[in-house]
């Protein structure tokens, strides 16, 4: 009978233990949705300004009381299936990062419309769809055909002659000739790897055919590309024609099989003339590749339009990504959060420290990066395109046409078969 | 006597009834989505309960099979809830047009028609089936080779099994990036030099693919040797005595004595190195991510030449965002490796039953 007592004791020691972890997981999950009063979590797609959105969570937290959780992502995460991941454990963030179109058709009557918002009026650059104002815009990125000012003075090309593939080729050849006593690798620093820099071929170098030179709010191309994969056969042959060109004066030891890294700190250290990289680099070039980017004399940088037709002169300016805000999360304090991000000392800290180019009119701060200048000169010209690849169907880089760069990069495929090949996976990507 | 075991009877059944309704109404709670922070306490409590009651239940017939029951529980719960829910409802999605989120609509088996006219997928299927054949037959070979070498009397024994066997502890990813960085710099390096040919192994699919299965083989031989190791010891030394009096030489005694003795270990060999292979992954995607062109197959140009099974699986669902065509084809998967190991089963058993 003794014995019977102790099992039950044990039992229900060990049912009481039970019920508290259980009590216990009940209360950290309600925390961790982040449903409670004071406190918001943020998904951030931009890994490298973790630390600088931390420094404003503090600020935040400090000012308000509000506590503001920071869950950075990147490197090669697919955030997407990150976040469906979250949303099928219940455990949606506040805030999330959302690319472009496709990503957020995946939660249409899940985003809160922030039109309401002060913010709103103060910016050109949020995301508007059916459902209202759905995506807040923390910085404007640029792809161009970016250049060493430098070099290019020395080898007396004049960046701003090049709006067309004749002005293009001819300033390639000039500085090919000189390659030697310019110190450089190759004239352009354009790599097609197709594992780790798919997106820089397949995404940028391609919203390159969709956009130089259009409007803003031109949506020719990728109208025709989201209608069933449709091109434009005499605008992607001139389009092949500069990628041809590419390919034959790129570094080719790299031009296949290069790392992003290799390929900045290339640019950096002023092996190349022109390198297929945006705005962002700068920031690279400023922290990580400092040393060499000093060795090499702290060269002024610039961006030339990507111009593979007559008249194209124009860069491609954007926002890259947004953040939305969860419905059935904190939206009152999401809200607020997103709203005092746009107030000066957040601003200060998002330009001078986190290298970000504000997409606000009332921001007064210009960073200190080396294509905050000829980003700003493009845009008070008004010769900024937009970025529709944001539209584009999903995987259509990562699986189709970064493989289709490399190939014509390597040699395997000639023009006329880069062309049919593109065509024939671009069907393929939009039948899926 | 008789009113005391009513007594205990009718309380018994109290307790049990009362943690089936806290189970239940627990459960509701979960799935209507109501937020109450307590439901996890109450399910758990209420399956507590319902127990206490079934092993207070005064029967001598059945006592034995509630508490076989009440043993077997955790186990099949845990079963249950990491693996058969998860299975029903993958079954279930792939019959739908489900996203990740949300689904709008039943499909029926129109995901899995689709698949087998997708020539990419076949694609992968192919050289996933490929890749294991090569594979099964090189990591077996040359783990053997391996062992007999480990089991040698040349010196530090020990520091080449440590050797061999390390680039199992690396993980696959690790691996996949130190390799896709020495293909890249240093093997390109020594083509550019020689051939003038300024793309990397990794960049064409026939080279990529070859690529993988050295670097597979690398990782895995080592584990399979220290298998091979294991059964060759095992291997009674009189025997291996009495053939070198007959005056058998070294290589008959491998073939004709240890060969035959470690039959077993081979078969054990075979369908880890064969299931393993089959699920390829992280090499696979931290190598080449699948990439590498197929100029022509069935017609079309692809760009996923070397991308195997599971990797095309989660490419499906997770880049393309089609999440239910991604099940359908890991339906197809679990499959496939369950005939593996039914047949691997069935051949072991076999095998013991005759030694």
């Amino acid at each position: 009978m003794r014995r019977r007592l102790f099992a039950l004791m044990v039992a229900g020691l060990m049912a009481l233990s039970l019920v508290g972890c259980g009590g216990g997981d009940g209360a950290s999950g309600s925390d961790g949705s982040g449903s409670s009063g004071n406190s918001i979590r943020l998904v951030n797609g931009k890994i490298e300004v973790d630390s600088q959105l931390k420094k404003l969570a503090e600020m935040y937290e400090k000012e308000t009381g509000v506590h503001v959780e920071i869950e950075s992502m990147g490197g090669g995460i697919d955030i997407q299936g990150e976040l469906k991941a979250y949303y099928q454990s219940d455990n949606m963030p506040d805030i999330f990062v959302c690319g472009g179109e496709a990503d957020f058709n995946n939660w249409v009557g899940n985003l809160q419309d922030m039109s309401d918002q002060a913010w709103v009026s103060d910016t050109d650059a949020a995301y508007v769809s059916d459902e209202g104002t759905i995506g807040f815009p923390y910085t404007t990125e640029a792809v161009g055909l970016a250049y060493n000012a430098d070099i290019l003075e020395k080898a007396g090309v004049d960046p701003a002659s090049i709006t067309s593939p004749a002005a293009l080729k001819s300033a390639f050849e000039t500085i090919d000739s000189k390659k030697d006593e310019l110190g450089l690798t190759a004239v352009i620093g354009y790599f097609a790897e197709p594992v780790n820099l798919y997106w820089s071929t397949g995404n940028h170098l391609f919203g390159t055919y969709l956009d130089e030179g259009l409007a803003r709010d031109d949506t020719t191309y990728i109208d025709m590309l989201n209608d069933g994969g449709k091109l434009d056969d005499a605008r992607f042959a001139k389009f092949a024609d500069m990628v041809e060109l590419f390919n034959e004066y790129a570094d080719q030891s790299l031009l296949v099989s290069g790392t992003y890294d290799q390929q900045i700190l290339n640019f950096a250290s002023g092996k190349y003339a022109f390198v297929t990289q945006g705005s962002w680099i700068g920031a690279t070039m400023t922290t990580d590749d400092k040393d060499a980017y000093e060795a090499a004399g702290s060269f002024k940088c610039g961006m030339a339009p990507y111009a593979f037709d007559d008249g194209i002169d124009t860069i491609l300016t954007n926002s890259p990504s947004w953040w939305a805000v969860y419905k059935d999360g904190n939206v009152e304090e999401a809200e607020k959060f997103l709203q005092w991000l746009t107030t000066d000392p957040a601003q200060e800290v998002l330009v001078m420290e986190a290298g970000f180019i504000s997409p606000y009119k009332s921001c007064s701060y210009v960073a200190n990066d080396p294509f905050a200048q000829t980003i700003s000169d493009y845009t008070a010209a008004g010769k900024t395109s937009a970025w529709h690849w944001l539209n584009m169907t999903d995987g259509y880089a990562q699986n189709y046409t970064g493989q289709v760069f490399a190939d014509f990069a390597s040699g395997s495929i000639d023009k006329a078969k880069f062309i049919e090949i593109f065509k024939q996976v671009t069907e393929q990507a939009y039948a899926q | 006597m008789s009113s005391n075991k009513s007594a205990q009877r009718i309380a018994s059944i109290v307790v049990l009834l009362l943690g089936l309704v806290s189970t239940i109404v627990a459960l509701v709670i979960d799935i209507m989505g109501m937020e109450l922070s307590f439901r996890g306490a109450l399910l758990i409590l209420g399956i507590l309960l319902f127990f206490t009651g079934l092993y207070f239940i005064p029967t001598q017939k059945h006592h034995k099979t509630i508490i076989n029951i009440i043993f077997l529980f955790p186990l099949l719960f845990c079963f249950a809830v990491t693996v058969i829910i998860p299975f029903g409802l993958g079954l279930f999605y792939s019959t739908t047009d489900w996203n990740g989120i949300r689904m709008t609509g039943f499909v029926g088996l129109s995901n899995y028609t689709a698949m087998f006219k997708d020539p990419s997928f076949l694609w992968s299927l192919i050289i996933t089936v490929v890749f294991v054949i090569i594979n099964m037959i090189a990591v077996n070979v040359i783990g053997l080779a391996l062992a007999v070498l480990c089991t040698s009397k040349i010196r530090a024994v020990g520091f080449f099994r440590a050797a061999y066997f390390i680039p199992n502890l690396i993980g696959g990813i690790v691996l996949g990036y130190i390799w896709q960085f020495i293909f890249n710099n240093v093997v390109l390096k020594w083509t550019l030099d020689a051939f003038n040919y300024n793309s990397s192994m990794l960049s064409k699919y026939n080279t990529a693919f070859l690529a993988i299965v050295m670097v597979y083989v690398w990782q895995y031989a080592g584990y399979i040797m220290m298998i091979y190791i294991t059964g060759l010891t095992t291997v009674p030394s009189d025997v291996i005595e009495a053939a070198a009096i007959d005056g058998a030489t070294a290589v008959q005694t491998f073939f004709k004595i240890k060969l035959p003795m470690i039959a077993s270990t081979i078969t054990i060999c075979t369908f880890l190195t064969l299931q393993s292979a089959f699920k390829q992954f992280d090499v696979n995607m931290s190598l080449t991510n699948g990439t590498g062109s197929v100029q022509d197959f069935m017609g079309q140009y692809l760009s996923n030449g070397t991308q195997m099974l599971a990797l095309n699986i989660y490419n499906t669902a997770i880049t393309k965002n089609n999440y239910a065509m991604g099940q359908a084809k890991a339906v197809l998967f679990f499959i496939i490796l369950s005939i593996v190991s039914i047949l691997q089963v069935r051949i072991s058993n076999k095998r013991e039953v005759e030694m």
